[in-house]
This record gives structure tokens, sequence and C-alpha cells, in this order.
């Protein structure tokens, strides 16, 4: 390559990327929402995007549902769109760790840039109405010896990928029930049709209240506000977190200053307490990780979920 | 005296006027096709943020209940379904309307939803918490044994068995591209990314209903074999609301119970509805042809799962369709959390949503009256001209949904597959019908079967699961008996002596 060309190159880079350094944004940033509208994901979304709006002057933030396959359709077109900083993804852990190590994806989890973590969705094992069991104690003894259905909201996402990162931890025996979406895993679990099944805390409370799940532990380090008397894995003796979360990535190459606008937005908006009790109300737990903190949590559950798809034989199952 | 201290809280104007407006903002939302009650729903979640829970709710609840009913509209001007609770409609309202008859397929439509929508609220609040438990009843298998009795309408459904079930089997077929139910594995996507969760449901119904007419009447236009309509208006006449008085309670009852059950939908419930109908009509051969009692069957049932389907949300915290699963998101912003203890802990709230049910419901029945005129008009737009709009609003309906590309393809390519079933007698319904009740016939057959390791028995063991079983064979059975019957009247020999039938040979 002539001298010249790579000036004529510097220079263009520094006329597409200098105007959008200093002025951004210039024009609405769109959200892509890889889910349906009205799901959790994307309603904590458009919370975020009001709350954005509101501490970010001259912001303008537009949601777009792409849902489908799992999440990796939406996930793809964010991922992949221009790097600009004017399409961002709602990121959440199926699509973006999971997903990638089963196949027919068209990107990986190198290909984004970490804006930050909004939210982390707490998850307990409940046992279901006319369970064999009561208690952390008694399922894995149950279980150790007669496997156990546990129902999740899809094959190869979140809940199948923890229910199996667990009782391979605990060394019991499951046998994971596909359900379509986590309101039809809960309406099998509340009719006793499966014996446990993984929950959000805010799908559990009521459920519990009403005697139709019992809480058998909290995939956390420490027990949680909502159920004080729900012991942790940890302290039960088997080493075993797992949450998921809910985040904002941008395309990889994204140029630095225009990521740094879009981190410190992202922060205040989170930090927006009229966000925080909109999203607990919804029975979301806020939690605000920058991008460095994100992209060490992203990359370690892509690492437990790729050994955990291999012992199920389905890593690359759709390459 | 309480309850009715709760429902006072309904007479606040702006409550009244919200619920107003979210019924007919739905109804239009409904009639767009391409715009669903679900995505109104959904979409307007946000604009309740700020509103009291009783006027957020209700009005949501109201968006809901004239988006289900709007589908209609373009279901019998366009043949164009607008929402997927809407597709049955297209049998009868469609080639009424094409007769000049539009106000009256309109207008016994805007009956029937109100019928059906009034008798399911009436169920929500008096008997909500009683037959909630319907709903936990049913497994893998019941759901199995359900969508098999569902199938079975393509038999009675299609003139030609044959053709029927080869229509059916495509659309089982159709239904299998996508991610794998249990195991997550992609079938039938050929590496196309955008195939990744199958055909998008709505696309596939526009193209199948909407586009393939344009394509016929095309056809026809350039033959010279088109009629111009002259009139659109005529009102349902007395006749017709006498012979629907059974399709009214027959779709009431159907959609109600339809739509207690989780999982399934308005869609679903359209159809069992129509065929059972039809099925105790002692004209079954007039359905199809523009016949009054198949719009009031298929309209009672889908407005009736849109109150039935709050039963198992508000009793025991389980949405029993898509759009009630939206609303739980809006009640728990709200700080609701509905289930068992919303009783409880906010009766106001539980009261307010049943009498808004009812209020909403009376305004889809004004509104729907008012705008019937209105509506009609639309079919004496100059042919071509109304062919154009039909094919641009299939373009921006299809792609408005997913914002997926793919689903322009999938429209255009399933606008061809309906032109080509068109033209060759092939059933279109009978493809609608098994791409709704396939994956779930599917779906719950491999998950039954994996949590009982295989043994058909056992699968098979529970009652209602029997039950769906025996009335399916009753159903393919039927029109050999009803021939048989019919014969045996005709001769008239008595119906229970064989003996008396041998000797007369």
């Amino acid at each position: 390559m002539s001298k010249h060309a790579i000036i004529a190159a510097a220079a263009m880079a520094a006329v597409v990327a200098g105007p959008a350094a200093a002025d951004f944004p210039e024009r609405p940033i769109s959200i892509i929402v890889p889910y349906s509208a009205g799901g959790s994901t994307d309603l904590s979304m458009r919370l975020l995007a009001d709350s954005w709006e509101r501490n970010a002057d001259d912001t303008t933030i537009v949601i777009r549902n792409q849902p489908g396959g799992g999440g990796a359709i939406g996930t793809s077109a964010a991922v992949l769109a221009r790097p600009d900083g004017y399409t961002l993804g709602a990121a959440a852990q199926g699509p973006l760790a999971l997903l990638p190590h089963q196949g027919g994806t068209d990107y990986q989890l190198e290909d984004v840039a970490y804006v930050g973590v909004m939210g982390r969705s707490l998850q307990l094992l409940v046992a279901c109405a006319d369970a064999p069991f009561t208690d952390y104690q008694s399922f894995v003894d149950y279980a150790a010896t007669t496997p156990v259905q546990v129902g999740n909201s899809g094959a190869g996402g979140a809940n199948h990928i923890s229910a199996e990162a667990f009782a391979a931890a605990a060394d019991i025996q499951i046998e994971s029930i596909p359900y379509p979406g986590s309101a039809d895993a809960r309406t099998a679990c509340v009719g006793g049709h499966i014996d446990a099944m993984v929950a959000s805390p805010a799908e559990a409370l009521d459920q519990a209240e009403a005697g139709n799940m019992t809480p058998l532990f909290v995939m956390e380090d420490e027990r949680i506000d909502l159920f004080p008397d729900t012991p942790t894995a940890v302290e039960m003796g088997t080493d075993f977190t797992w949450s998921s979360w809910k985040a904002i990535v941008a395309p990889a190459g994204t140029p630095d200053d225009v990521l740094d606008t879009l981190r410190a937005q992202f922060q205040a908006a989170v930090a927006d307490p009229q966000f925080v009790e909109e999203m607990t109300a919804l029975g979301e737990f806020v939690v605000y990780e920058d991008a460095e903190t994100f992209e060490a949590r992203a990359v370690r559950d892509s690492d437990v979920a790729r050994s955990v798809l291999e012992q199920l034989g389905m890593l690359g199952m759709n390459n | 005296m309480q309850n009715l201290g709760y429902l006072m809280q309904l007479l606040d104007p702006y409550v009244l006027g919200a619920i107003a407006l979210g019924t007919f903002g739905g109804l239009i939302i409904g009639a767009l096709p391409g715009l669903t009650a679900t995505m109104g729903v959904a979409l307007l979640i946000p604009l309740t943020f700020s509103m009291e829970p009783i006027m957020g709710i209700n009005t949501l609840i109201g968006i809901y209940i004239g988006g289900i009913y709007g589908g209609c509209v373009s279901s019998i001007l366009l043949r164009t379904p607008g929402t997927p609770a809407s597709a049955a409609t297209v049998l009868d309202g469609y080639p009424m309307a094409q007769r000049g008859e539009a106000g009256r397929a309109l207008g016994m439509a805007t009956v029937a939803s109100t019928i059906g929508g009034l008798f399911a609220a009436v169920v929500l609040a008096t008997l909500a918490p009683q037959l909630a438990s319907i709903a936990l009843e049913f497994g893998a298998a019941e759901y199995f044994a359900l969508a098999l009795f569902g199938l079975t309408i393509i038999a009675s459904l299609s003139g030609d068995l044959l053709k029927g079930a080869i229509s059916g089997l495509l659309g089982i077929l159709i239904a299998c591209v996508g991610a794998d139910p249990i195991t997550g594995v992609l079938r039938y996507t050929f590496g196309v990314s955008g195939f990744a969760s199958g055909f998008a449901f709505t696309p596939a119904l526009i193209g199948l209903f909407a586009l393939s007419e344009v394509f016929t009447q095309m056809e026809r236009a350039a033959k010279g074999d088109i009629v111009p309509l002259r009139v659109a208006g005529r009102w349902p006449t007395r006749n017709d609301m006498r012979e629907s008085r059974g399709a009214f309670v027959r779709g009431s009852l159907i959609g109600t119970l339809i739509g207690i059950i989780p999982g399934t939908g308005s869609g679903t419930a359209s159809w069992i509805a129509y065929n059972e109908v039809r099925r105790a009509s002692p004209t079954p051969e007039k359905f199809g042809t523009g016949y009054a009692p198949g719009i009031a069957a298929t309209e009672s049932s889908n407005n009736a799962v849109c109150a039935a389907a709050l039963i198992p949300l508000l009793a025991l915290g389980i949405p029993g369709d898509v759009v009630t699963a939206v609303l739980m998101g809006g009640l728990l912003i709200q700080g609701l959390a509905p289930g068992p203890m919303l009783f409880q802990s906010n009766p106001e709230i539980i009261m307010g949503i049943f009498g808004g049910t009812f209020f909403a419901t009376l305004c889809m029945f004004v509104f729907g009256m008012a705008l019937i005129p209105l509506f009609s008009r639309i079919l004496l737009i100059p042919r071509h001209v109304l062919a154009v709009s039909i094919v641009i609003f299939c373009f921006i309906g299809s792609f408005a949904i997913n914002l997926n590309p793919v689903d322009l393809y999938t429209m255009v390519g399933f606008g061809v597959l309906g032109w080509g079933m068109q033209k060759f007698g092939f059933s279109q319904a009978a493809l609608c019908i098994a791409l709704i009740l396939g994956p779930m016939m599917e779906a719950n057959l491999r998950r039954g079967l994996l949590q009982t390791h295989d043994n058909l028995l056992e699968f098979a063991s529970g009652p209602i699961t029997q039950l769906f079983l025996a009335l399916t064979v009753l159903s393919l059975a039927w029109p050999a008996i009803a021939n048989r019957r019919a014969r045996r009247r005709l001769a008239g020999a008595p119906l229970t002596d064989p003996e008396k039938k041998n000797q007369s040979k």
C-alpha cells in the first residue's frame, strides 16, 4: 500500500470518526431488544430508555424489538450493526454467552463492545406442587437416587444450563423438561406436572405464599432479602452460584470516545432512583456493573456454559 | 355492598374515558393487518406507567378487547386476518362481504363479539376462582390430545378429504421449520438464521389469505370476470340472529373454556368453535358460503377468550394466553402481582378489572356499530386501487411484526402457496389450522413422552387426555354416523331396530 493511500485512509477515518465523537449523539440511538414487546427484557429496556432520556439531554432512545431464534436474531442485528454507537443491543445471557456455543449464530461473544450491566436476574430452584421434597437437603437426598424432572424455559437457555450445572456440582440426577417459555414452565410447576424448576424471585414469591411452590435454594453467594429463610447452595456445601443478567452492548469496533459517552450516560440512567423503583416493582434486581466487570462476568458464564453444553452433547450442534 | 363501592371507582370520567380510548385504539390496531392485540398492549404499557393502577390496567384490557374484535374488520372486508384470532372469520365473513353485504357481516361479528365478551366477563366475575383450577389440569398429554382433537377439524372442513389431509400435513411439515422444541436443534433452516424460530405466523397468515386473494382477483380481472360492488350496506336480519342463536351459545362456551386453558388462545378457540357450530347445524353445507352463524361462531368465541384468559391470570398468576402474559407485566409494574393473594390484598383491583372488562366490551359494541357504515364503504373503492392497497398493507404488516426482512419472503412465499392451493382446490383453512395446532401437538407429545420415558400407556392415562382422544375418534367417525342417520331417516326406517332393517333388505 502506498504512503498516500495510508494517509488518505487515515484522513478518511478521521473524517468519519471525528464529528461522530465530538457531537455524539446527533440522532436517536436504537436499542435492539431480541425478544417480543411486553416481556421482562422489553419492559426493563423501556424503563431504561425513559431514564436515559431523563438523564441525558438531547439523547433520544428508540426501542426496536427483533424477536426470534431464542434471541439470536436481534442480538445478531445489534452486534453486527455499523459500529457507530447508534445501534446498541439489549444483551442477555442466553443469546450472548450460551447460544454461540450451540452453533447456528453468525456472531460470537468476541464481537461485542461492553457498555455495562443494569441488572442481575437472581434465580432460585423451587419445588413444584406435590413434589416429594420440601427443602435443600431432602431434595439433594432424593435426587441422589431418583432423577428429578426440572422444567426450564427452553433447551440450551439460561435455566437449562443453570439446572444442569447445579446437578453436576451437587452430583445429583435430573431430567430437564423444556418448555417454550418461563410462563409455560411456571404453569406446569403450579399444576404439579414437573417436580422442580428454576424461577426468578418475583415469579416464586407469590406462588410460594400461596403454597404452590417451595423455594429450595438461592443461586447466590448470600441469602437474599425476598427469601431470608431460603439457604444458598454455597452454605449447604455445594460450590454453585448462577445469575442471569440484563445489560447493554455495542458492536465491536465502536470508537472509544463514543463508548465512553455511552457508558457514562448508561451509568447515570441506571443510578436514577425512579428507574430503580420501577425496576424493583417489576421484580428486577438493579445492579450497575461497568464494562470491565461485565466482560469478566460474560466470559466466565460463557466458559461454564461451554462445559455444561459439552457434557449434554449440545456443543456446536447447529453448526 | 363493599364490592359495589369498589365498582364506583370506575365512575371517574377519566377512567371511563381511558377505557373507551383504549378500546377504540385497540379496534384500529386490530383492524390493521400486522398490528396485533398483543403488540398494541405491549407497546402501550409504558403509557400506563404513570396512571393509577385501575386506570392503567383497564386501558390495557380495553386495547386487548378492542384489538381482538378489530381483527374481524379486515378479515371480512379484505380477507386479511387483522389478527390470528380472526383467521377463521374469513371463511364466512369474506364471501358475505363480496356479495355486497359487508354491513351484515360486520354487524353479525360485532353482535357476536359482544355476546361472547359479555358471557365470559360474567363467568370471570362469578366463577373465576372455581374455574381457574382447570388451567392446572393440563399437562403435556392433555395439550397433545386437545391439539389432536383440534386437528380433526381438517377432516370436516375440507370437502375433498385427501386434499384436506395433504393441506394439513403440509402445514404440520411447514411448522417443523425452526428450532426443535425439545432439543433446540435447528430443523430445515438451511443455514438461514432468520428462520431459527420458524416461519413467523402472522406474515404466513397474511400471505396465505390476503396476498393469495389479490393474485386470484388479478387473474379474474384479466379474464374480465369481476363485477364491481354497488352496495356494501345492509344489516344483519332478524333471521340471521335467530339462526345464530346456537352459534352464540356454543361459541361463547368454547371460547371461555379454551381461554382458561393456558398456552392456547383465540386462534385455537375460533377454529374449534367454527367446527362445532357447523357440526351441530342442520345445514352444514351453508358454512363457507357467507353464512351468518359461521361468523357468529368464530367472533363470539374469540372475544370470549379475552375475558376468560384473565381467569387463570387473576386467580392463579398464570396468564391464559400471549396477551395476558404481556398484561401481567403491566400489572407487575403497577406493583400488583396477580395471583391468589391479589383477591385478598387488593379486592378493589379485582372488582375494578371485572367492571372494566364489562365496560370495554360495551364500548367495543358502540364503536363497532358506529363504524360499520364507514368500514363497509372501503369495499366501494375501485378494485384495482383496493388490490394495490392490500398488497402494500401485506408488506407493511408483515414487516412491522418483528422487523425481520425474512418475514417478507415468508409472506410472499405463502401468498404464492395460498394462490396455488386455492386454484387447485386445496384448503387454506386446513393449512392454517395445522400451523396453529401442529407445533402444540408435536412439542407436547414429545415432552410427555420424555416425562413418561416413552411409556404410551402412562402418557394416555389421564381422564382429560382420554376424553379428548375419545372425542377425536368420535369426530373422525362423525361424518359416517351422520350420513347413516340421514340415510335411515330418508328411508323412513326406525333408528334402533336393525332387525327391521335387515328384513326390509
